[in-house]
């Protein structure tokens, strides 16, 4: 069953107390014919009143702010999704070459995912990736997109730390290395500049124990709590997803929650506060299959006010790197 | 060179006047006073040159008294300082005044609908009447607020759009749109106000349409506006602080509306609702007329490093519990490389044809346009898309190579932030120089400040008319130098 529940916690520790601080998180799953969204809640601690609102790209955008002075702020969504089939990967045939002259209309209709960008710059180097991609590909452009894939996730390390929130694609491509936000950059760039759109995709990935039928205990996935990948829109006006860090197909365990041009359309948690303190920030996600729809069985346990869906400094809260 | 006519030599103050080139704003071209100009330029010319002179220093006087002052970034000379007045005022014929009101009209409705197009369901992209990329890509175009509704559709409640005429037609044209935070109202009034001290007996001669209900009608389009009804509407004008080059105006309007001045430190936001700290507690904020920029109103949703704004202000605005004049995401409505398109927006929106011609424009992102700007910078005026003010532009005929060399490669570096212009010749008007102690032609231009309130469009008849006091300067921006004049539109046929 591809139903999973997920609790996405994230935890700000200061030094010494802040205040007013506000913020704006995107961690509601999406819901559309690939996915469906059963349940979501936010829980703030301390308490918080909060308003929603979809942002340009429709991703569910929640904002919520504490006044008073506080030390902690954790922040937790829990959302219980249900991921359907898998879309059929072979669907589109369509020589890279006879795209080429449909271009510039691409150009004009899908501008935000084709622009360079701040972490997605235009760079020479990408488009020796991209020759490698074609090299390799069947000379579709699905196939193309799929080389890219292929050719990023052979060429690339993947090391923790070796960049950082900020970075743009610059630093990845010099060290050869990076984290998934890194990977699915690079690959923004490269399918761009080869003249096809590419979007960011923010979500999860499963891992593999807790998809599996039979799996009972939470599966604490920490550091991999989120993950991003890319997905390239088809001549047949489809969006593909790719994922460049894990290097095979996208499928039931990823978990979409937000579309952007890069990572800075879709940080899961941004946020400013007053004060002086230095800041801790923690992470955690933690997935099961569930058992039902809503994935009430557990809330029973929980403290948080059963009701609203969503409940839901000048300093930036720490924002946490997509790995 | 133009007309100098013999009688003037006579004349005490216009000894030795000379229209040259240009169109001339008082004088015909057979250097006859103008019919708006007649009784004008007879009290004038019979006025001896120290009487004008105690004038002059009593109007001098008169605006340092008050303060009203204004600020140059450039040149570290401390922040305020007085804006040079020109005691001889600049007179629109009525009828020309009534065109310039229709072709304000028209425009100020054609780009609040186009803000709300682009901002909504854009359906001109659809149309291609404008490409997407032309608008995406402007610094100014802000993603957050795609979708956001804005009360009552207003995203342009005030404008300030800038006309000059064009020596060589001898029509207005319009040179800019400014529908992000326009300032310079304060002057029309203050101008007014100095004037009337000053020189009563020309108004006694004049029939001069009044200025003064600008505050009132503004105060009103700002209630109006109010998510809670007018009846409970708390405004606020929220300004930069006092280092900003416009705070004397930002108070002044404050004042005379009767409403609080707050800057961003004064505002809270909690649970999507802003509110005014006050030594009684915290109270509701309905509507902000706002002179802080887009990218500093939030440090939440734009610059995070902003101390200026209004941490969740955002918020509060799209869930509709406060308005903002102007709207967020104006500065795609007044982006130079925008603006050629205007008169398309006309035709495209309002079904109807363009009453005020545009400046030939020249979009550096279009590859023709750039060979040609770049073969002929010696000629042209070179604008930043995003700047105002006079800032960060070229005038080719007036600058050494050097300038010009700087510009050719911050041009070919991001020619989407370029366009360029023919250098239009504007009109002069007599102006006082007092090196010289005698009256002489400077150039002007013309901002109207057009009030928008969903219906229809109101305009302070004349505007702030501004002159470039130095000599064969073109620049009239107060932030490079330039002074002001009263601007007299008459009662009646004239």
């Amino acid at each position: 069953m591809n139903r999973y529940r997920l609790v996405h916690t994230t935890e700000f520790l200061y030094d010494g107390p802040v205040s007013e601080s506000y913020n704006e998180v995107r961690l509601r799953p999406m819901h559309d014919e690939r996915q469906s969204c059963l349940s979501f809640r936010l829980i703030t601690a301390p308490m918080s009143r909060g308003t929603a609102y979809r942002d340009a790209y429709g991703n569910w955008v929640h904002q919520f702010n504490v006044l008073a002075e506080h030390q902690r702020l954790k922040v937790e969504a829990e959302s219980v999704v249900l991921a359907h089939e898998a879309m059929d990967s072979s669907a589109d045939s369509t020589p890279l070459s006879d795209y080429d002259c449909s271009c510039h209309q691409i150009a004009e209709e899908f501008y935000d995912f084709m622009a360079p960008t701040g972490y997605v710059p235009h760079l020479a180097a990408l488009e020796q990736i991209a020759e490698d991609a074609e090299a390799q590909s069947d000379g579709t452009v699905a196939g193309f997109a799929e080389a890219a894939s292929n050719v990023i996730h052979e060429s690339f390390r993947y090391v923790k730390g070796a960049t950082h929130v900020h970075s743009s694609i610059e630093d990845s491509l010099s060290i050869g290395a990076g984290v998934c936000q890194d990977f699915a950059h690079v690959m923004l760039g490269v399918v761009r500049m080869r003249g096809l759109a590419g979007r960011y995709v923010s979500g999860y990935l499963v891992p593999g124990a807790a998809a599996a039928p039979d799996a009972k205990q939470e599966d604490v996935i920490g550091g991999q709590a989120s993950h991003a990948w890319v997905e390239v829109l088809m001549p047949n006006n489809s969006w593909m997803p790719f994922d460049p860090t894990l290097g095979k197909p996208v499928g039931l365990r990823h978990i979409r929650i937000a579309y952007g041009r890069d990572y800075g359309d879709v940080a899961p948690v941004r946020g400013v506060y007053k004060g002086h303190a230095g800041q801790r920030l923690s992470v955690d996600v933690r997935v099961r299959p569930a058992l039902d729809d809503t994935g009430t069985e557990q809330l029973a346990k929980s403290a948080a006010p059963p009701a609203p869906a969503t409940m839901i400094a000048e300093r930036p809260q720490q924002p946490q790197q997509q790995q | 060179m133009g007309a100098a006519p013999a009688h003037m030599a006579s004349l005490g103050l216009f000894a030795g006047y000379d229209t040259g080139d240009f169109y001339d704003e008082m004088f015909s071209s057979r250097g006859e006073p103008r019919p708006a100009y007649t009784k004008l330029f007879q009290k004038l010319a019979t006025m001896a040159r120290s009487h004008f002179e105690e004038r002059r220093k009593l109007a001098d006087l008169s605006f340092l008294i008050q303060g009203i002052t204004f600020t140059v970034y450039s040149d570290g000379r401390g922040t305020e300082r007085l804006f040079p007045f020109d005691l001889i005022p600049r007179i629109i014929p009525n009828s020309e005044w009534q065109r310039i009101d229709r072709g304000l009209s028209q425009r100020v409705v054609a780009l609040n609908l186009f803000l709300h197009d682009v901002y909504g369901k854009q359906q001109i992209f659809r149309d291609q009447r404008i490409p997407r990329s032309l608008v995406y890509s402007c610094p100014h175009f802000h993603r957050e607020v795609v979708g956001v509704e804005v009360p009552k559709g207003i995203h342009t409640h005030i404008c300030g759009i800038d006309l000059v005429r064009d020596s060589k037609s001898g029509e207005f044209c319009v040179l800019e749109d400014n529908v992000r935070t326009p300032s310079g109202v304060s002057y029309v009034l203050e101008n007014r106000l100095v004037m009337t001290r000053t020189f009563p007996d020309a108004f006694q001669a004049n029939e001069v349409l009044p200025v003064n209900n600008y505050p009132a009608e503004l105060s009103r389009i700002l209630r109006s506006l109010s998510p809670r009804g007018e009846n409970e509407a708390q405004i606020v004008v929220l300004t930069p602080g006092t280092y900003n080059s416009a705070y004397f105006e930002h108070s002044f309007l404050a004042q005379q509306m009767g409403v609080e001045l707050v800057e961003g430190r004064d505002l809270i936001v909690d649970g999507g609702v802003v509110y005014m700290k006050t030594i009684r507690g915290l109270t509701r904020v309905d509507v902000i007329y706002r002179r802080i920029d887009d990218e500093f109103l939030d440090s939440l949703t734009f610059r995070a490093d902003s101390i200026l704004g209004v941490p969740g202000l955002m918020g509060a605005y799209r869930a509709g519990n406060v308005a903002l004049a102007n709207a967020v995401g104006n500065g795609v409505a007044d982006d130079k490389a925008i603006y050629a398109y205007v008169p398309e927006f006309i035709r495209y929106y309002l079904g109807e044809e363009p009453v005020l011609r545009s400046v030939e424009t020249f979009i550096c992102s279009k590859p023709q346009d750039l060979k040609y700007v770049l073969d002929h910078l010696d000629n042209l005026v070179v604008k930043a898309v995003g700047e105002s003010g006079g800032y960060g532009m070229l005038i080719g005929p007036a600058s050494d190579r050097q300038r010009i060399e700087e510009f050719r490669c911050r041009i070919k570096a991001n020619p989407r932030n370029y366009i360029a212009q023919p250098v239009v010749p504007l009109s002069r008007v007599p102006s006082y120089d007092a090196s010289e102690g005698s009256i002489a032609g400077r150039h002007v231009d013309l901002r109207p400040y057009c009030l928008y309130d969903g219906e229809k469009v109101t305009i302070v008849p004349g505007g702030l008319t501004r002159v470039a006091l130095q000599r064969d300067s073109l620049i009239v921006n107060s932030s490079q130098g330039g002074g002001s004049k009263d601007t007299w539109v008459l009662r009646g046929e004239s």
